[in-house]
């Protein structure tokens, strides 16, 4: 039998366990704002410090089972908390981002006083509850807690996504405002005239084949090597394998600006300069690493017993591989192939130093050559950018499932 | 007539470890042998040497007569069926037994009819006709196993290789799929070779049972002949003490209902 003591020590009413976490997650990202504030300026430092070491005090003293000045002493840190909060707001030109700084001070000073007053806190804090009471409360937290919770955590990710958002929400529109000007405020006045001017413009097209022909030549020939080239390197033991397989990944390690010379000049005694091939093989030569590391890491994870049964049932090596590790990897393959696609889409530095006539140009090149010493076309930029990663959006669509199927590798064994 | 023959067989790996050593072994026609012994004793080695799947140090291998050292797996004429069952995820049951008979080449081709009939039979010989369609995921553990049975058997194989096919399934699936081996062979009289750790399949499945310890035969004999006469020490406490163990256990479980009834 549980006494009813017991039960009782359980008890705590929601909004305290609630409070002490949010106060926790608060006074952290008061310190940050703190910091944030000093830097651009702010000027009500001393009451903000202030109000960070309220906030610390109450997290520390919560209302407690049966302690009415503990209660007491909660409201009055929550009331200061509350003030230094709004203090600093009004001290400011109350922007929305000013009002969603402070919000995170005057905010949870303002739940505390709140709850800590109301009945349920009040009730457990200030006298002993019957058992009846007990029972109700924690029936109450039961139903209450998650919601909390889940409250709780979306406030947090919504910053997550206002964050991520924001520069997205800010290029479309730059894209649609008309004009060129970089600022471009929300609302007011839209146009799609920058889109029509990039869909219309010759260059732009010669940009899309470029980038289109280079980006996919890589994708294709990354795969033709990178494939048995994984493949061996997950089945076959041979001299030098443990040492080309680091040597793949040292590759990878040099900063790419370093190599940039020395390519150039390669590049040019091969006579690839202004060359869809040049890019691509340079492309081929960055992206193959990864792609071999990640087929290899697949490859590793299907079952060496389903090569020997496709052995047993007469198949050669070559046919063990088509016919059933290669069907298996579909996923693995897809996933590489997305990655190479995206590598040399973006890819901005080795298009600008090796193809530098206007109609070899990629489209990152391109996008950049907008915007010159002698004329920013922000607008134009804008609409094109969007236009450049409408493809690469399409191919995740496309891809997705695969993607999903080929991160949670391993499931090959059914 | 002896089917398979290991002479003097070795198996060397590179780093100098010896999984079998200078094996003697022959298999009759349409005998079910069990290789049996602890892990790491090489009985497994000698059952992929003569699949085929582990190349030979020294020695001789050979079916029905044949030398196979340097065939390749495919041309043995062999079924297997793996611990893991090794079916291929992407294809469903009819394709995965018929795999083997789609991939011959030339006059071992069998005409699309053929193969379409052996399925049917092999299928409803293993209870697997509703399943046909099916991807091996869709099936429950026991199924699998048949379908991986299925598959090596629809080739008629000249000898049926079987690596601890049980030890994946359940006290109470493996019991049934035990019986259900041992029915098959009696139906199919396919020469057998099974290799199993677990010395109660041995007994019970085995024609003669190979006990191996350490790369070394340490007996050939059929299993009651094991039982009451082992060869040495190894075998006694292996086999013999391990199922006196057992039966003993047994009473003592036993005996109070006994009383009581």
């Amino acid at each position: 039998m549980i006494s009813h003591e017991t039960v009782r020590r359980w008890y705590t009413p929601v909004e305290v366990s609630t409070l002490r976490r949010w106060l926790l997650v608060s006074s952290v990202v008061n310190v940050l704002l703190l910091s944030v504030d000093v830097l651009r300026g702010g000027e009500s430092f001393l009451i903000g410090v202030l109000g960070v070491v309220f906030i610390g005090a109450l997290v520390n003293s919560l209302p407690q089972e049966q302690h009415p000045s503990s209660r007491n002493q909660a409201l009055v840190l929550g009331g200061a908390v509350l003030l230094c909060g709004l203090i600093r707001l009004l001290s400011t030109p109350m922007s929305v981002f000013d009002l969603w700084m402070h919000a995170w001070m005057f905010g949870p000073g303002a739940l505390t006083v709140l709850w800590v007053s109301g009945r349920p806190v009040s009730a457990w804090s200030t006298r002993s509850l019957s058992v009846g009471a007990v029972e109700y409360g924690l029936a109450r937290n039961q139903s209450l807690g998650p919601r909390f919770q889940a409250f709780g955590a979306h406030l947090v990710l919504l910053h997550f996504v206002v964050l991520t958002l924001l520069p997205l929400v800010w290029i479309f529109d730059i894209a649609l405002s008309p004009g060129n000007a970089l600022g471009g405020s929300l609302g007011g006045p839209y146009t799609t005239e920058h889109f029509s001017n990039m869909l219309g413009s010759e260059a732009f097209w010669t940009w899309m084949r470029n980038s289109l022909i280079v980006s996919i030549g890589t994708t294709l020939l990354g795969l033709v090597v990178a494939i048995p080239a994984g493949y061996a390197f997950s089945r076959y033991k041979f001299t030098g394998r443990d040492v080309s397989m680091f040597a793949f990944l040292l590759v990878q390690m040099f900063p790419g600006i370093i190599i940039l010379v020395p390519y150039f000049l390669v590049m040019k005694s091969l006579g690839l300069l202004n060359s869809h091939l040049g890019l691509i093989l340079a492309y081929c030569v960055t992206a193959l690493p990864l792609c071999v590391w990640m087929l290899k890491g697949f490859f590793d994870t299907v079952p060496r017993e389903l090569e020997e049964a496709a052995l047993l049932d007469g198949c050669n090596q070559f046919q063990v591989f088509t016919k059933v590790v290669l069907p298996l990897s579909i996923p693995a393959v897809a996933v590489t192939a997305l990655f190479s696609f995206l590598a040399a889409w973006n890819e901005f530095l080795l298009a600008l130093t090796f193809n530098t006539s206007n109609d070899m140009y990629t489209l990152p090149v391109g996008l950049a050559s907008m915007i010159s010493s002698t004329g920013q076309a922000w607008g134009d930029f804008a609409a094109a950018s969007l236009l450049v990663s409408l493809p690469v959006a399409l191919l995740f669509l496309f891809f997705q499932k695969f993607l999903i199927e080929g991160l949670s590798a391993g499931s090959v064994k059914g | 007539m002896v089917s398979v023959k290991f002479e003097g067989v070795s198996k060397r790996y590179e780093d100098g470890f010896e999984a079998v050593s200078v094996l003697d072994l022959e298999v009759q026609d349409g005998e079910f042998l069990v290789l049996l012994g602890p892990s790491g004793c090489g009985k497994s080695t000698t059952l992929r040497m003569l699949a085929g799947l582990e190349e030979v140090t020294e020695g001789a291998v050979s079916i029905d007569g044949v030398v196979v050292n340097h065939l390749p797996a495919g041309a043995r004429g062999l079924g297997m069926v793996f611990q893991s069952y090794a079916l291929y995820p992407h294809m469903s049951v009819r394709d995965n037994m018929t795999f083997g008979l789609r991939m011959a080449k030339g006059t071992d081709r069998l005409p699309d009819k053929e193969i379409a009939t052996r399925v049917n039979e092999t299928a409803s010989m293993l209870e697997l006709s509703d399943h046909l369609d099916k991807k091996p995921k869709e099936l429950s553990g026991g199924q699998r196993q048949r379908v991986a049975l299925g598959r090596a058997l629809i080739r008629r194989p000249k000898v049926l290789l079987m690596d601890e096919p049980l030890s994946n399934l359940d006290a109470e699936l493996r019991h049934q799929m035990r019986q259900e081996i041992r029915r098959l062979h009696d139906e199919l009289g396919t020469t057998t070779i099974y290799v199993t750790h677990d010395q109660i399949e041995a007994m019970t499945l085995a024609d003669r049972v190979a006990i191996l310890n350490k790369g070394v035969l340490q007996q050939h004999a059929p299993p009651l002949e094991a039982y009451r006469q082992p060869a040495n020490e190894f075998v006694q406490s292996f086999l013999c003490r391990h199922l006196d163990d057992l039966v003993e256990t047994a009473n003592t479980l036993l005996r109070p209902s006994e009383e009581g009834a």
